[in-house]
């Protein structure tokens, strides 16, 4: 099988912009196979498109964000991005986003969250993912495939992560 | 969603992984199947939908919160053990053992309400959850219960699976990777936290930040990382009896100690 190592190009972005908080039935979604969709920017364009509309997902995606093309010597420095499926996570529903430029993973976000409304799951949401994103990135480096010890809401985290980037041909 | 095209694609590129998630057991269980020839016949749906059954049957059982549930009947006085369904019986049996092993660390009957599995059912279901879908005859699965992990083979025809082990002092960090044989479990302070009675005090009580236990089977590593949870370093030769299991145990101020066998990744 082809396994290419993946380098970290970046920091996890932010949150401001990529959370958003919809109401819509909850659905047990199935990675992979009935998983994301993706799509292709070129090395040019400075705003990467918002999520692909697959999966319900909708919204506040990571729009207006300027990625600037790959400098390394990677053949590949097109810009692409891939939503993950949506996935229950211990607070509700969520879905990540991770934008690879060549092999290089160089953003994980969510592109969609929703935690039914609840303030504390939502104060617990923004202090948790941060750091889930930082991990996600760390764990795509060593490329594994699950984590011990992780908590519950990194359980649903990976999946979709693991579901987006298996979309695009780099986990 | 995803095109025919685009599926085809990456089923011809590499080895797939079917990915299903399950809700249950209070906490999210993820299962990725690699199947023998990148397609999921009946045989693999059949193993997929028993392997669910299993959890969902062991959550009905032994589930603690459910005040109707078996276990809970069972721990206020309610019914028997041999009312009981008969898993609460083997699991009983399985606990049992794994106390002698754990020499006394691991104690399902010193905690408080009564006995309480709980510390062995979870890693005891996701193990047989594994077990249904190797006999179905993929070529490598992985059940993850929340960070308790039972796996089968591989992801390709010759790699083992890499597992991270978080850092109990900085969440969000791995403090390293394994190469998994079998099953590994991980107890620790910074998760429910509650669980962790000190069966020689009948308290919360932990001696080290966490533990993680590498073997054969889930049920027994879930049971004896807890117990070393507790016990601390004074609890590592407990290991040396039990062929086939390894632990790493990662003190409060982050310093290490680990069983000479665990399969740290190269």
């Amino acid at each position: 099988m082809r396994r290419a190592p993946i380098v970290i190009g970046a920091t996890a972005a932010g949150l401001a912009g990529v959370l958003s908080f919809h109401t819509k039935p909850a659905s047990l979604t199935l990675g992979g196979l009935s998983g994301a969709s993706v799509t292709r920017t070129s090395p040019t364009t400075s705003v990467a498109a918002g999520p692909p509309t697959g999966q319900g997902t909708s919204g506040a995606g990571p729009t207006s964000t300027s990625l600037t093309p790959s400098t390394s010597t990677t053949s590949s420095s097109t810009t692409r991005t891939a939503t993950g499926a949506e996935v229950n996570y211990n607070y509700g529903l969520l879905s990540v986003v991770v934008t690879v430029s060549g092999k290089k993973v160089t953003k994980v976000g969510i592109g969609f969250l929703d935690d039914g409304g609840n303030f504390r799951s939502q104060s617990i949401d923004q202090q948790s993912i941060p750091i889930l994103e930082q991990q996600a990135l760390q764990a795509q480096s060593a490329n594994i495939q699950g984590v011990s010890g992780a908590s519950y809401t990194s359980a649903g985290f990976a999946q979709s992560l693991q579901s987006a980037l298996s979309k695009l041909h780099v986990a | 969603m995803t095109s025919a095209a685009t599926v085809k694609d990456e089923l011809r590129e590499r080895p797939r992984a079917i990915q299903h998630i399950e809700r249950v057991m209070g906490t999210v269980v993820t299962i990725d199947v690699f199947p023998d020839e990148g397609e999921a016949g009946p045989e693999l749906s059949l193993a997929l939908a028993r392997a669910r059954g299993i959890l969902h049957r062991a959550d009905a059982v032994f589930s603690t919160w459910k005040s109707n549930s078996p276990i809970s009947r069972l721990r206020r006085g309610e019914i028997t053990e041999h009312e009981a369904p008969a898993e609460v019986v083997e699991v009983l049996e399985l606990c049992a053992k794994a106390r002698d092993v754990s020499g006394g660390w691991f104690d399902p009957w010193a905690m408080p309400g009564g006995v309480d599995p709980t510390g062995y059912v979870k890693g005891w279901a996701a193990q047989r959850a594994l077990d249904v879908l190797t006999a179905s005859g993929v070529s490598g699965a992985l059940v993850n219960a929340a960070g308790d992990i039972a796996s089968f083979a591989g992801p390709g025809l010759t790699e083992p699976f890499r597992i991270g082990i978080a850092d109990p002092s900085a969440r969000g960090r791995l403090f390293c990777v394994i190469e998994l044989a079998g099953a590994v479990a991980t107890s620790g302070t910074y998760e429910r936290g509650g669980h962790l009675i000190d069966p020689r005090s009948g308290r919360p009580g932990a001696r080290v930040a966490s533990a993680s236990v590498s073997g054969p089977d889930l049920g027994l590593a879930d049971a004896l990382a807890t117990a070393l949870v507790v016990a601390g370093v004074e609890g590592l030769p407990v290991l040396d009896a039990l062929a086939g299991y390894e632990a790493l145990l990662v003190a409060f101020d982050g310093t290490a100690r680990w069983t000479s066998g665990f399969p740290f990744a190269s």
